[in-house]
């Protein structure tokens, strides 16, 4: 066998109406039936770095200036840098192709670690405060923001891309191994919201109206 | 009642998200002609104080911050560095 094979740790019930294979994950882009939202989405293929470095203010990557204050998010063409805290910084690539690591020893690739999914669509924050006392509509948060902190018990990375009440979203990640329970727990808390899988073209269109 | 600890890097959260790390004990004693009793009592002493004392948490669930904050052990409420120095200035 010469061949790499990617095996994203969620898996989600539905019947794949459209799938792409992209640098070796079989991706599915739509889902038959996925209705009118909220959706989950998988994007564990999508990049993800973390970056540490005692100087997080002498770093530039992707030409972007990492946000100042831990809990800061900043988004630009398709790159998202969020601040963790005074020598740590998160990097995903929601772009639809892949870009090149920085060549500094500050970064680890932690796509294959961690999962990601999105969550988009109406009443999502009503799914997320089944499963966590973060407050993501706390006036005082502009999007995009960082939170830190538990999500159905799991220590997880929680970006709030829109808080807009027509196109809310957010992404999450956390280890991988929790893929196949949190994927439950979050399916289980959206039933009673209609929450359905979605494929990748729903976060794409959500990504371009933001 | 319901314990919140505000971390520096996270703001105000619940205390379930966070890890106790012991009273504050000062800088640890320098190792040159140290006894072992003096070490004994850095390690394992404390002062188990009824009131306001100064304590390490982590932040386990969230940033992964170590820190310090006051609470006061009769209530297990946090109190602002202000509002102790007040107290103690009266």
């Amino acid at each position: 066998m010469n061949k790499t094979q990617r095996v994203s740790p969620v898996v989600l019930k539905g019947t794949p109406a459209k799938t792409k294979n992209i640098n070796n994950w079989e991706i599915v882009m739509e889902y038959e039936g996925e209705g009118d939202g909220p959706y989950l989405i998988d994007l564990t293929h999508k990049q993800r770095f973390d970056l540490q470095d005692s100087n997080l203010a002498g770093q530039n990557p992707f030409q972007m200036t990492i946000p100042e204050m831990p809990g800061n998010s900043l988004l630009d063409k398709g790159i998202l840098i969020n601040r963790m805290n005074n020598t740590q910084a998160s990097i995903y690539n929601f772009g639809e192709t892949a870009v090149a690591m920085p060549d500094d020893s500050g970064f680890t690739d932690v796509t294959e670690a961690t999962l990601f999914v999105a969550l988009v669509g109406k009443n999502i924050f009503s799914i997320c405060e089944k499963l966590t006392t973060l407050d993501f509509m706390d006036p005082e948060k502009k999007a995009p923001f960082l939170f830190q902190g538990p999500f159905s018990h799991v220590p997880c990375q929680i970006v709030t891309l829109s808080k807009d009440i027509d196109n809310p979203g957010l992404v999450i990640t956390c280890s991988r191994g929790y893929g196949r329970d949190m994927i439950h727990a979050v399916l289980g808390a959206g039933k009673e919201f209609g929450l359905k899988p979605a494929g990748e073209e729903k976060f794409n269109d959500f990504i371009k109206n933001l | 009642m319901a314990l919140t600890i505000t971390c520096p890097v996270c703001g105000k959260r619940n205390g379930y998200e966070f890890k106790y790390g012991g009273e504050e004990k000062g800088p640890r004693p320098e190792e040159k002609d140290l006894d072992p009793r003096a070490w004994c009592d850095y390690v394992h002493m404390n002062k188990c104080v009824a009131g306001v004392q100064e304590e390490w948490w982590f932040h386990k669930d969230g940033c992964g911050s170590w820190f310090t904050i006051l609470r006061d052990t009769t209530t297990n409420l946090e109190i602002e560095k202000k509002e102790a120095q007040n107290d103690e200035q009266v």
